[in-house]
């Protein structure tokens, strides 16, 4: 594998396994994003892009599916502002132990023509409806059945 | 390929059971091997469907044991999991087998038990990043709701008619689930689970098991036995693109474009259709993807009655997903069953009159706000 994977390894860090003594967090999935945001750094997302096509993907591939090519794969900080494509406010407790009332959908970022599944900040479906412009956040989510803070992403309107 | 022949169907009542998976898959085999008038030594081959009995009952490979309690021993068995497509996996893979002529005589079944506690979605863990970030299934279909509102216009109220003629059937089955019917305005008031999603338009969480028999022709006139012929089946997946459309499912259309074709079918010609009404919106959207109506015009083909019995091509005469119940890995098989009955004209007080063809869609699963696998069926009179 190519440059990719090695820098796949620098933003992998942030993952801190379970089970090891005095962890009181854990992120979503290792190598989405930073945590914590390194100072002086806006939060991002990493997804990566195929050089030959220009597509970008999120969650990150392993191969573009169309160029069909190795190494072609860069990573990818995707831009921090959406907008809403979809959404609603569930109102039962999710099994991954999000606490209802909670909101999410999915958001189109213009600026690398993708759309995320992702959770919004909010319960008020009013604010949250399609077009409402929104920004990334990095935050707690829920707290999983070891007592962690599970920290995953949001998007949250920009009023 | 030769024809292939539905000759023996059966199924449990669907509901809360107190009773193994093992024990609700052999009542269900049971009744298909008596309908089909065979012993359990004439079976070639067996078909197993079950969704989530890994994940709920730390069970797998249910088939060899449901298969063993109903007598049939030392064949080739193979165990499916498509999600809510599994049973309908198992029946296209029984079907290919017996129309490309491996075996003359195989036994298809669905089975599973998915009761959760009181007030709790089903649970089907953790791999899944989207769940880990708060997805549950009713949401992804609320997605599908309001876009499919916002696009064409279809209102709470069409929605919640497709609960109330669901339930409204589901009286009219002994199998079913719910033998109650319900109003639009208990639907739309029954508690919200994800906006606009409420209670009594989801499907309810269900134990139950489904089973059929199936034989190539020369073996089903040599049993004496006339069957429904199994005259189409097509499965697909997704593309997974990531700007999707959602406001129907490609795959569904495809799916049904496969099995239409092989059928030499047009949706004019339907009779009869059962379809994966897990949630209201969902079987706006199926009339649709299998060509009932014109695309958009779901909500007003509920509200003008076309798919209520009686109506121009009645849709889950059963009660479907909604009122039936909907154990995941039965269900498949489950319409099957169903749509043998109408098609033998034994479907009792739910009987449509002189259905000749009839269509079977299910898909299940989700992945990138698409669905994993989608199945149709398409079962004829000769």
């Amino acid at each position: 594998m190519g440059e990719a994977s090695k820098e796949e390894v620098k933003i992998a860090p942030t993952y801190t396994p379970i089970g090891i003594g005095g962890v009181s967090w854990i992120v979503v999935e290792p190598g989405l994003f930073e945590y914590p945001v390194p100072e002086g750094q806006k939060p991002a997302l990493f997804g990566n892009r195929c050089t030959k096509c220009g597509r970008v993907f999120f969650p990150r591939r392993q191969i573009c599916p169309d160029c069909f090519d190795e190494g072609t794969m860069e990573i990818k900080g995707l831009d921090s502002r959406a907008v809403i494509y979809s959404s609603t406010v569930v109102r039962i407790p999710s099994p991954a132990g999000l606490k209802p009332p909670y909101a999410y959908g999915y958001v189109d970022i213009p600026a690398d023509r993708i759309r995320l599944h992702a959770l919004l900040e909010g319960t008020d479906l009013a604010s949250l409806a399609p077009g409402t412009e929104v920004k990334l956040v990095i935050a707690p989510i829920a707290v999983n059945k070891q007592g962690q803070q599970v920290i995953g992403y949001k998007f949250k309107p920009i009023s | 390929m030769r024809d292939v022949f539905i000759i023996g169907v059966g199924m449990t009542v669907f509901g809360k059971h107190e009773r193994s998976l093992r024990s609700l898959g052999y009542e269900a085999c049971l009744n298909a091997l008596r309908d089909a008038g065979v012993k359990p030594a004439d079976i070639e081959a067996g078909y197993c469907g079950n969704g989530l009995a890994p994940a709920l009952q730390g069970e797998a490979g249910i088939g060899q044991h449901v298969f063993w309690e109903a007598g049939i021993r030392g064949i080739p068995v193979v165990n499916l999991e498509n999600a809510c497509a599994s049973g309908s996996t198992a029946l296209r893979e029984g079907w290919m087998a017996v129309t490309a002529g491996f075996y003359d005589i195989v036994i298809v079944a669905g089975v599973e038990k998915t009761v959760m506690p009181k007030g709790t979605p089903l649970n089907v863990g953790l791999g899944e990043l989207e769940v880990r970030l708060g997805d549950i299934f009713p949401g992804y279909f609320a997605f599908a709701a309001q876009k499919h509102m916002e696009q064409f216009g279809t209102t709470l109220e069409q929605m919640a008619m497709v609960s109330v003629k669901n339930h409204f059937n589901g009286t009219l089955n002994p199998y079913a689930q719910f033998q109650k019917p319900v109003t639009v305005d208990e639907v739309l008031k029954s508690p919200m689970i994800a906006d606009p999603i409420t209670l009594f338009s989801c499907c309810p969480n269900s134990d139950g098991a489904a089973a059929v028999v199936l034989a190539s022709a020369e073996k089903a006139k040599h049993l004496g036995k006339k069957g429904v012929r199994l005259a189409g089946s097509a499965l697909t997946s997704g593309t997974y693109e990531n700007q999707k459309d959602f406001t129907g499912w490609e795959m569904e259309r495809r799916a049904a474009k496969q099995a239409y074709e092989m059928a030499s079918i047009d949706p004019k010609d339907i009779s009869v259709a059962e379809v994966h009404d897990a949630f209201t919106i969902c079987e706006i959207v199926h009339y649709e993807g299998l060509g009932l109506c014109p695309t958009g015009e779901g909500g007003r083909f509920i509200e003008e009655g076309h798919t209520a019995m009686g109506g121009k091509v009645p849709v889950c005469p059963s009660g479907g997903l909604l009122a039936k119940g909907h154990p995941v890995g039965a269900s498949g098989v489950a319409q099957i069953v169903e749509l043998a009955w109408q098609i033998r004209g034994e479907a009792g007080k739910r009987q449509v009159p002189n259905a000749r063809v009839a269509v079977a869609q299910i898909m299940g699963g989700n992945k990138g706000s698409d669905t994993r696998a989608c199945t149709v069926h398409v079962l004829m009179k000769d």
